[in-house]
């Protein structure tokens, strides 16, 4: 096991590195070019004297050869710096720990939400193959899974909002969130919560119910069922214990592959509903060719995906009794 | 086995049920939430105006910068106006009027300005605007350490020694060439030297903020919200509005469902939104809609040193082939205008004589005859010397409206045997492909300064990186008027320059200039004393905003004032 940990991590390690050489050298050889287009977003063009150019360039270290760049870049991170925005001028690493927990608090909401839900409704449509529950949802999951988010944010936003005044339009918190008493705040965090969190939850849960139902289907057929059935199991004990577990070895793979997306955010629904999250941040730092910033998105993600394929693969034995890890033989 | 079963199905049926229930309200059109706060009518409203309330305002990203000196954005902008009074003020004509500078004074060989302060204005600190604080102000954007990007062009040419405090409130800043266009340039904010000069200019003043304007900073939520807070002690006449919440909301379809709303006071609406929501009884019944134009303008920019468009005349006959009305009437539901040259009609530099190139692709066709081109290898495209007339035009992936002229353009074009191609890429792409030259053409739009002076956008010693002359235009007469120009100080005679500069460059036609689309805002009806300026807007004059009221029977978004703030 440490043997095997040890050579994973290693390569883990290995990756990290390749990802974060690579997309450093590519985000700098996309055209565009940072200074510039930060100058050029107030449409008066470019009017700041050369000498000033020089100088940010100079202070950014764009006027060195893009190895020296990376090299640089790589010192700062071993010193958990991960340099200053080029548009705003703060540390990445702040402006990331910021935004955390805002894209953190909806995308577990929604993974969570549409998990709940994804679970029994996958579950009860493949115990029912051709029920017309199990057909009706093949048809709703199919349609949930393919609508585009932003139409459906407005739709809600419109519905729910405008015409209807439930829910707040966008935004974490209301205007006067500092005077609310605790548990008010809480309430209105949720109030906010309800509209990105459907719109991101709506297609995960789907998904999950597809993939829950058609895993279910697969397993229903192996012949320990049919021996257990005919040994008497209960249908209730067969499908929850025996069915399920296996069922939901591939959803850890699945799960898996979730995690990075939590950190990473969402920026149709972030834009939208203006939520102050790392999606939206990553989106314009690109636009934008905010190189630090980019850079330091990149190394959330990248770590985060890397942990979460360790963590997956550490839990199949748990889940999977033949599976061993380091590939000894069971 | 019957439990489970039915939790399974509870919810998947409470699922079903409210998706019916969604799926019959959107049926319901006419369901419809009514505004919580009553239609101001002409007779709930009094024509005094009253002191207090809180205006919302939408910011449409969040700001980057608190520091002044630094910004660049436009809702840095709109923010940093609010909290720094600037040393000379523009009026809703566009006309410079006294500021914190009461009045000022030009030497004689017009390089030297002097201006004497008010001697009441303050910052929020208490203390007086000084001489000081104009001279510290100044060569702080000036010097390029600062990385002023924005605000160092106004003072290129700076003489340093000359810049300098006379007294406590009599300052003069010298330059080492005359400039007509400099007075306009000392609209900007005073920093104090006091608060700035410790620390790290670039670093330690992007989260506080010190000025002389009517609000303070009281809270800033990230992303969320920029709340200002009306001054006890401002220095002159004080605006009415004791609140003032900017709400950033990026998406601009939902800003106006917030405007609807009543979340929000005011915000800009796309052209679509316009045409299609104005005349609503629930638009009318709550949000007043204004129309103006500012100081922008739209334009093809024709690479002049591609040897397929270096001819004038070759750029005129493409001009020709722009449907102008077609563009106003289907792409701006008629709210657009054209213009003929390098100023808008709300400058008194543009030349209202000029008149538009004409829609007329036949006589284009003619004119490219006569130059030689011919379709000889009659496959609809014409050619010369072996090679088709073929142009390639960069637009910008998310520009809805460059987008759709540009077809409309193609089309046109297409009938005369021109061959137009669209090649869509990403702002930063357009941009820096547009400042190298590698480019055939490209739709684009300026934001003018108060200053109409276009010399870096026209002289020939302004290709970049020396300025914006990124259609590497060069014509001897036209350098020759820029020049001139910029040095007169007599306004009449500039005007008069400038006219002839219009005419020079509309016949030669670097730029084919499109059409300027009016801007569109909506403000909710229980704000009062709006007024608008053509070139500038509601914001960014004086006393623009400032005159703005709520009455008190149509307050609202008014939290408990923090403690000890005036009310």
């Amino acid at each position: 096991m440490a043997a095997w940990l040890g050579r994973r991590l290693a390569y883990a390690l290995l990756t990290f590195f390749g990802i974060t050489v690579a997309v450093f050298f590519l985000i700098r050889a996309v055209p565009g070019d940072p200074v510039t287009y930060h100058l050029m977003q107030s449409g008066r063009g470019l009017s700041a004297p050369p000498e000033v150019i020089e100088q940010i360039r100079r202070t950014h270290r764009l006027d060195r050869p893009v190895t020296v760049q990376y090299a640089y870049w790589l010192a700062d991170l071993a010193r958990l710096d991960l340099g200053r925005s080029f548009v705003d001028r703060r540390p990445v690493r702040d402006r990331i720990l910021e935004k955390l927990p805002n894209t953190l608090l909806l995308n577990g909401a929604a993974l969570l939400l549409a998990l709940m839900l994804a679970l029994p409704a996958g579950i009860f449509g493949a115990a029912r193959p051709g029920h017309w529950f199990d057909r009706a949802s093949g048809v709703i999951f199919l349609l949930l899974y393919s609508l585009p988010a932003f139409w459906v944010a407005l739709l809600l936003m419109d519905l729910l909002s405008v015409r209807l005044g439930w829910f707040p339009l966008l935004g974490a918190t209301s205007g006067n969130y500092s005077d609310l008493s605790g548990f008010e705040k809480l309430g209105d965090r949720l109030w906010h919560m309800v509209l990105p969190v459907a719109t991101l939850a709506y297609g995960q849960f789907a998904f999950f119910a597809r993939f829950t139902r058609s895993s279910m289907r697969e397993v229903m057929g192996a012949e320990y069922l049919t021996a257990a059935r005919a040994r008497g199991v209960g249908e209730r004990r067969l499908i929850l214990s025996h069915a399920l577990r296996n069922a939901l070895i591939p959803m850890v793979t699945v799960l898996g592959v979730s995690v990075p997306v939590l950190l990473s955010g969402s920026v149709i629904v972030e834009t939208l509903f203006a939520w102050d999250g790392l999606g939206r941040m990553y989106y314009m730092a690109v636009l934008a060719r905010d190189y630090p910033v980019v850079m330091g998105m990149t190394v959330l993600t990248a770590l985060a995906t890397l942990a979460a394929y360790l963590i997956t693969d550490a839990l199949y034995p748990v889940v999977d009794p033949r599976v061993r890890v380091g590939g000894e033989r069971s | 086995m019957n439990r489970p079963a039915r939790q399974g199905s509870r919810l998947p049926y409470a699922l079903l049920t409210s998706l019916a229930l969604i799926l019959i309200l959107l049926q319901v059109s006419g369901c419809r939430r009514e505004q919580s706060v009553p239609a101001p009518t002409e007779t709930t409203a009094s024509s005094v105006p009253q002191d207090g309330g809180t205006l919302v305002r939408r910011l449409e990203a969040d700001i980057n910068t608190l520091n002044m000196a630094l910004i660049g954005t436009g809702p840095e902008r709109e923010v940093m106006s609010l909290l720094h009074d600037p040393l000379i003020e523009v009026n809703e004509r566009l006309e410079l009027i006294p500021g914190i500078a009461e009045r000022w004074e030009i030497s004689e060989d017009k390089r030297s300005y002097i201006f004497y302060l008010n001697p009441l204005a303050t910052f929020s600190d208490g203390t007086p605007v000084r001489a000081s604080d104009v001279v510290y102000t100044i060569r702080t954007i000036a010097d390029p350490a600062t990385e002023s990007a924005q605000l160092s062009s106004y003072f290129v040419g700076l003489d340093p020694l000359r810049t300098r405090a006379i007294d406590e409130f009599t300052v003069e800043v010298g330059f080492d060439r005359a400039r007509a266009s400099q007075l306009a340039a000392f609209n900007i904010g005073i920093l104090p030297e006091h608060f700035y000069s410790k620390g790290d200019f670039g670093e330690d003043f992007n989260d506080t903020v010190l000025g002389s304007g009517p609000y303070v900073l009281t809270k800033r939520d990230p992303g969320q919200q920029i709340i200002l807070e009306r001054r006890k002690d401002y220095w002159r006449t004080t605006p009415h509005i004791q609140r003032v919440i900017f709400r950033i909301i990026p998406d601009d379809a939902v800003a106006w469902n917030a405007a609807k709303r009543g979340d929000i006071d005011e915000t800009k609406m796309t052209s679509d939104q316009w045409q299609l929501e104005r005349n609503r009884p629930e638009v009318t019944s709550t949000i007043d809609i204004r129309r103006f134009y500012s100081l922008d303008y739209n334009f093809i920019a024709w690479n002049n040193r591609r040897p397929l468009l270096a001819d004038p005349r070759v750029r005129t006959a493409l001009s020709m082939c722009l449907d102008r009305a077609a563009i106003i009437n289907n792409v701006y539901f008629g709210t657009a205008r054209i213009i003929t040259g390098p100023f808008t009609p709300d400058q008194n530099a543009y030349d209202p004589d000029i008149p538009p190139i004409e829609f007329r692709p036949e006589d284009a066709a003619r004119i490219l005859a006569s130059l030689g081109w011919r379709d000889t290898d009659r496959d609809g495209v014409l050619d010369k010397d072996g090679k088709p007339l073929a142009i390639e035009v960069l637009l910008s992936a998310g520009n809805k409206t460059s987008n759709l002229q540009a077809q409309i353009f193609q089309d046109a074009l297409a009938k005369i045997g021109v061959r137009l191609d669209l090649v869509r890429v990403d702002g930063a792409t357009m941009i820096s492909r547009a400042l190298e030259g590698d480019y055939d053409a490209t739709f684009l739009a300026w934001g003018l300064d108060l200053d109409p002076d276009p010399y870096s956008y026209f002289h020939s010693s302004q290709f970049p990186p020396n300025g914006m002359n990124i259609v590497y235009y060069s014509n001897p007469e036209a350098d020759r008027l820029m020049e001139q120009a910029r040095e007169e100080l007599d306004p009449a005679a500039r005007i008069a320059l400038y006219h002839q500069l219009h005419g020079v460059l509309a016949a030669d036609q670097p730029y084919t200039w499109t059409v300027q689309p009016s801007i569109k805002w909506a403000v909710n009806k229980r704000i009062q004393g709006l007024r608008e300026s053509n070139g500038l807007g509601l914001f960014l004059w004086y006393p623009g905003q400032y005159e703005w009221w709520i009455p008190e029977t149509m307050r609202k978004h008014d939290a408990p004032a923090p403690e000890g703030s005036p009310q």
